[in-house]
């Protein structure tokens, strides 16, 4: 029978003790910050550095139509652009010169003039995702202002957003993701769940550390303070600085970072308690095999690192090969990006996650076990 | 016990304090108590068929050099440990129980304290674990820090506090649910004569209030405040009984000297047993 008041004296003393941890709190909150900064800035800046080729169909008409798209793109951050004949796309892309090339039909004019719709061809570099993604929007904005300029003739038309421009097909061989959610929009929440994961456990391991190392454990146990409500208190006070960093970071990534949000908040924190409890878990678990602060570093690359990078946050789990996509999908952080990103980005309820959420409740429940087997050895 | 040669164990049972209660009702009670670590073929036998009692409102000192099993019996005795064979009642219950974890206190040679909060929430969180809460607890608290002298440093985080402040701090933090059994594993090791003499004064306190004490040390000038006194090297019992008995047994006049004609009564008796009393007095400090 667990008493909840040494639960909650347990967990008050954590937020107490971690509190008063300036350093730790600073890592707790702003570290996610400061990283999520830096990416937002590295993804979505990178834009500064992007270079669109066009290649105009032939004659005057062609050449005054790619001064227009010159034109409309000068506004744009750091966008240069240049204009290549047909068979020099091939070289200009390889070489670097440009991220892509956008390839107007020969017979554009003519096709426009008898009302047809003529198939503009983006070629996309490819190499750098963000780079091709920018690259894209631009071409489809570029195509927008120069095709509303090119055909006032529409009645009520004075130029505007693709909708309005006469039929243009722009074909691009490469589909990446919904076109109004930029990079950290699809990376926002899958912070949420690294951060609120990779701390949790990184901080639970330490002060069990400590507490084994200070003798407090040895003192824990010598008390009436049964395992369980070890546990429970150990979740509790961490729970709440798991959400209090979520909320931050939330906070930030919303209001900040203005990335697009749709879902609802508490499916968001009950993910987040569900990391929490296996991050705590975890740590108390690993905390065993480890003898000072080092070795606790030491598990990040073996615990934390592969579900960083298989989890989804760098590449699509499922364009994974067949062994990596496996080990992806038995890990905690896989499944929560999924739930996360489903619940941001396209607004899913509980109905729709629910088989994330199973995961994650089994994922916790194992790593209770593992730290109440490791506890009971520790005791006896 | 009879295994053990010891020249005394048996002959008292008549510690000066209080009056004696029955050995069923000893606070603590250990009967040919067996702790191995380790696989058969390379076991270590941290303990040796150790029997004692011990009987309500003393203190019981257990002597012994380091090594020689003092932490093991006191972990047993928690209930953090298990015994290999034998039995070990605490509060006349089968060890391990955790029954009666609301009866006793421990205190350990580290100070086992929360170093990034102050002396009154490290004492307010031990309180709260035995169940001390509101009023009672702030009693308790003011109380404990009275009594430990730490009044004025009672905000004061216990990093910031001197070696010998956190020692008193944590027999504090032993203290503070008022148990009936305390168990102190080398509770003056580091700190000065001076303060090894309030402990020392605040224990017959205790016992005078009809708290049992169980005491490990390996000061040796420290053994004359015990009512009794248990010699354990190499994990076996050489001797038990009251300071005085043990040094008119031994015919010397200090401990050290006493401790050694026991370890050397012990190498007669079985001369194989492991190592030698020079050594082990050499690690007596």
């Amino acid at each position: 029978m667990a008493s909840i008041r040494r639960t909650l004296a347990l967990a008050l003393r954590i937020v107490r003790q971690f509190a008063r941890d300036r350093r730790t709190m600073a890592l707790l909150f702003l570290a996610p910050l400061l990283v999520m900064t830096i990416l937002n800035f590295v993804l979505n800046n990178s834009g500064a550095s992007v270079t669109l080729a066009i290649v105009p169909p032939p004659g005057a008409q062609g050449a005054t139509f790619a001064s227009d798209i010159q034109r409309a793109l000068d506004g744009a951050n750091g966008v240069t652009t240049t204009v290549i004949s047909a068979d020099q796309v091939d070289s200009t892309l390889k070489s670097g010169d440009a991220d892509a090339a956008l390839v107007f039909p020969d017979d554009f004019f003519t096709i426009l003039a008898t009302g047809g719709q003529p198939h503009i061809a983006l070629k996309l570099e490819g190499s750098n995702p963000p780079a091709a993604n920018q690259a894209k929007q631009l071409a489809a904005f570029a195509l927008a202002k120069a095709s509303a300029s090119f055909a006032p003739t529409l009645p009520g038309q004075t130029g505007g957003g693709a909708s309005a421009a006469p039929a243009v097909t722009l074909d691009t061989t490469y589909l990446y993701g919904g076109p109004q959610y930029t990079q950290t929009d699809a990376l926002a929440p899958m912070f949420i769940g690294l951060f609120s994961f990779f701390f949790v456990f990184l901080l639970a391991s330490v002060a069990f550390l400590r507490e084994r190392g200070q003798g407090t454990l040895e003192r824990l146990m010598v008390s009436p303070l049964s395992q369980t409500e070890l546990t429970l208190g150990y979740v509790l006070g961490f729970t709440l600085f798991a959400t209090i960093q979520s909320v931050v970071i939330l906070a930030f990534v919303i209001f900040v970072l203005q990335v697009h949000y749709a879902g609802a908040l508490w499916l968001l924190f009950l993910v987040t308690l569900l990391l929490t409890i296996g991050g705590v878990n975890m740590g108390i678990f690993a905390s065993a095999f480890a003898r000072n602060e080092l070795q606790v570093i030491q598990f990040i690359p073996l615990l934390i690192v592969p579900q960083v990078l298989l989890g989804g946050l760098f590449f699509a789990v499922r364009s994974l090969p067949v062994v990596l996509y496996q080990l992806a999908y038995v890990m905690p952080l896989t499944w929560a990006n999924f739930a996360l990103q489903d619940v941001m980005l396209k607004g899913l309820g509980f109905n729709d996650i629910w088989p994330d959420l199973v995961f994650l409740v089994g994922f916790a429940a194992l790593m209770v076990i593992a730290a109440a087997v490791s506890l009971r050895q520790e005791r006896i | 016990m009879a295994r053990n040669a010891s020249p005394s164990p048996e002959r008292s049972h008549d510690p000066p304090p209080a009056s004696l209660s029955s050995v069923a009702e000893s606070p603590v009670a250990v009967r040919h108590l067996v702790k191995t670590f380790g696989r058969r073929a390379h076991a270590t036998r941290a303990l040796d068929d150790v029997t004692f009692d011990v009987t309500s409102g003393e203190t019981f000192g257990l002597i012994g050099p380091n090594g020689s099993g003092k932490t093991t019996l006191i972990r047993i005795l928690l209930g953090i440990a298990r015994p290999t064979g034998g039995d070990v009642r605490v509060l006349g219950r089968l060890m391990p129980d955790r029954r009666v974890a609301m009866s006793i206190g421990y205190m350990s040679q580290a100070s086992a304290l929360y170093g990034d909060l102050s002396v009154a929430e490290n004492l307010a969180f031990f309180g709260s674990l035995y169940g001390l809460r509101g009023v009672t607890l702030r009693r308790r608290i003011t109380e404990t820090l009275a009594l430990v002298d730490l009044t004025e440093r009672r905000a004061s985080p216990v990093n910031a506090l001197s070696g010998g402040m956190r020692q008193r701090v944590s027999l504090g933090a032993a203290v503070i649910h008022e148990p009936h059994l305390l168990f102190l594993d080398e509770p003056t090791v580091g700190i000065d004569p001076e303060l090894r003499v309030e402990f020392w004064d605040y224990f017959a306190r205790l016992n005078a209030k009809g708290v049992t004490i169980l005491v490990s040390t390996h000061h040796l000038d420290e053994a004359r405040r015990c009512h009794r006194l248990a010699l354990l090297r190499f994990g076996k019992l050489l001797a038990l009984d009251t300071p005085e008995a043990l040094l008119r047994a031994s015919g010397q006049a200090d401990f050290d000297s006493a401790f050694l004609y026991f370890a050397r009564r012990q190498e007669v008796a079985e001369p194989d047993a492991p190592g030698g009393a020079a050594t082990t007095i050499g690690a007596m400090g």
